[in-house]
């Protein structure tokens, strides 16, 4: 049963892992910029959250619209004065900016909020539901119905909107956007932005259940390379895909191995995934 | 010629400068560092700017030169000239097994994948208690002063250890990259189908040139925990402070050049150095924060690297001496 329980959680907190990792997908699938950095929106979307609770009375939760806006506000700067100088550098320079904005982004956190750990409670933060002889945790629970909602409201916006599918077209031939009048510029803020913002959604709604300090991105990073590199970089389906599955293996690793080693099991699927198939595995070869 | 007289002059000051420097004191120590930091950049830019596999693994292979050479003489009384030697076995072993599996990538998603591959190291550190002593970390025993013994009273020695070792790095490099091997690596690099057609065996040069690094990263990891005396797991299989900062100092100072790394050193680590002391106990995170804008600025502003504005300078240079 403790199998099954853990399958449940997995799947659960998988969601979560999902949508944070859509966020760097879209970034290399439009880009294709490898964003480093990333993990760190995900610390500000759990800081502008916890913010809100603590100040305003906000559910964390209900937060998360309120972290969206200001990393995508960030992204959209980011982009536009960083990122697009360096769209068709070298490798190395695309890299090892994304490298330095991330320790920008960690240490500015650092120095703004002190590196205590910061938790918020929520009424329904120990409560969970029975279903036969299983549980659901309620903030799993909310958690994951947030991401699913997100990630319909993203689809939805990829398939009709005139923007979604400019953004398509511009990941697919940017020459051949550019030439059909979209503005190719305006698309990768736009894409870079909407990303970081999935990825500070994705902060907010794990509040309840995660504690916020300056350096948590690195505990994600890792774990979101891996989603993305489990569903194939660039492909948002992909990405769900692997946040379920990561999800999943850490839930599994939990119950067999001791809790130092669950990062291990976590690092070597991604190195075995790298090595074997690194178009993903759902991906086309 | 002319370079000649350069590089002496460069060589004779470099052993100068600990002359005048306390024996003891923190200039010396940050000049040992930068020393040491410049080396393990120099042994990254074999891989990083030969091959062009930009490796953010190799806190790897330098936790595994410090642990070997220390538990090696906390367990048996071994020299550590000795155990560099062990190190730089073991550095290279691992250097293969990451290798096998991770050379046919390119570009990012060989990034990441060295990347998890330091931080597996980094959690198996931790977690082999009885060997590392774990989280709690390794402390270097102390033993009689003496040179055999690679012990000394003061960090003077250390600092020209350090010396001798950034000029083997160095002079490994540069055979390496003027040898045939560098014309293979450059091959590969521009066109690795291309190289494969006429005759390269492109995957045994880049694991030739993996193992080369990893043994020297190793064998530097060494010399560092002689001068650090403790570290713990967190410290030396760091993939922010060892990893991620040794492939910066090389693509900084300019990537696939012998300079590149000595530039790349000599500006960040005294700066960093200059900014932990100046701020530390003011506000964290303000000397990092200022780290990541100078890489940031650097990136955007030279890309290939510090080395450029030499070579604009002298381009500058001789136009004016042509027009006169």
């Amino acid at each position: 049963m403790s199998f099954i329980q853990a399958i449940l959680d997995g799947l659960l907190v998988g969601g979560v892992y999902a949508v944070i990792s859509i966020g760097l997908t879209l970034v290399y699938g439009v880009m294709g910029i490898v964003n480093f950095a990333q993990a760190e929106f995900l610390m500000i979307g759990m800081f502008v959250s916890w913010f809100a609770w603590a100040y305003l009375g906000l559910d964390p939760v209900l937060a998360a619209p309120l972290s969206f806006a200001v990393a995508f506000a960030l992204g959209w700067v980011v982009q536009g004065q960083l990122i697009s100088r360096v769209l068709k550098a070298l490798s190395v320079a695309q890299i090892f900016l994304t490298v330095g904005l991330m320790i920008v982004l960690e240490n500015g956190a650092l120095l703004a909020f002190g590196s205590q750990f910061r938790s918020v409670t929520t009424p329904y933060q120990t409560m969970s539901l029975s279903l036969g002889s299983l549980f659901i945790s309620v903030p799993y629970l909310i958690a994951f119905a947030m991401s699913l909602a997100c990630g319909v409201a993203l689809w939805w916006f990829m398939r009709t909107s005139w923007f979604g599918r400019a953004m398509r077209a511009t990941a697919q031939n940017p020459m051949a956007a550019q030439l059909m009048g979209i503005d190719t510029a305006l698309m990768y803020k736009l894409a870079f932005a909407l990303g970081v913002g999935l990825t500070a959604f994705g902060g907010a709604v794990v509040l309840p259940y995660v504690t916020v300090f300056p350096q948590v991105g690195g505990q994600f990073v890792v774990l979101m390379f891996t989603v993305v590199v489990l569903g194939g970089l660039g492909s948002v389906a992909g990405a769900v895909v692997g946040g379920l599955a990561v999800g999943v293996i850490q839930a599994l690793s939990a119950l067999f191995f001791p809790i130092q080693l669950q990062n291990l099991v976590l690092f070597l699927v991604f190195i075995v995934v790298l090595a074997v198939r690194p178009q993903g595995l759902v991906g086309a070869s | 010629m002319k370079r000649w007289i350069a590089i002496v002059v460069i060589v004779l000051v470099a052993m100068a400068v600990p002359q005048v420097l306390n024996p003891s004191g923190y200039w010396m120590r940050v000049f040992t560092l930068t020393l040491l930091f410049a080396a393990m950049a120099q042994a990254w830019n074999l891989i990083g700017g030969l091959a062009n596999q930009l490796s953010l693994g190799h806190a790897a292979f330098f936790g595994i030169g410090a642990y070997t050479s220390t538990i090696l003489l906390l367990k048996f009384g071994i020299s550590p000239w000795i155990g560099m030697f062990a190190a730089g076995a073991l550095g290279g072993l691992a250097a293969l097994v990451i290798a096998v599996p991770t050379m046919r990538l390119q570009g990012h998603y060989f990034a990441l994948a060295t990347l998890a591959f330091g931080e597996v190291a980094r959690v198996i550190a931790n977690v082999w208690t009885s060997l590392t002593g774990g989280p709690g970390g390794l402390s270097v025993p102390f033993v009689p002063p003496s040179f055999a013994a690679y012990s000394f009273k003061q960090l003077l020695p250390h600092a020209y250890i350090a010396l001798v070792a950034l000029i083997i790095v160095t002079v490994i490099f540069e055979v390496i990259r003027r040898g045939a091997m560098g014309y293979r690596l450059r091959a590969i690099r521009e066109n690795a189908a291309a190289a494969e057609v006429i005759g390269i065996d492109t995957t045994k040069v880049k694991l030739q040139t993996a193992v080369i690094s990893g043994v020297l990263t190793a064998m530097l990891g060494t010399l560092f925990a002689q001068v650090a005396v403790f570290f713990d797991p967190d410290t030396a299989f760091s993939a922010a402070s060892i990893s991620i900062r040794v492939a910066l100092i090389a693509i900084i100072g300019g990537v696939g050049t012998a300079v590149g790394p000595i530039l790349g050193a000599f500006f960040i680590v005294p700066i960093e150095e200059l900014m932990n002391d100046l701020f530390s106990s003011g506000a964290a995170g303000l000397s990092q924060l200022i780290f990541g804008v100078i890489l940031i600025v650097v990136i955007l502003w030279r890309p290939r690297g510090l080395v450029t504005i030499f070579e604009a300078l002298r381009a500058r240079l001789q136009g004016r001496g042509a027009q006169s």
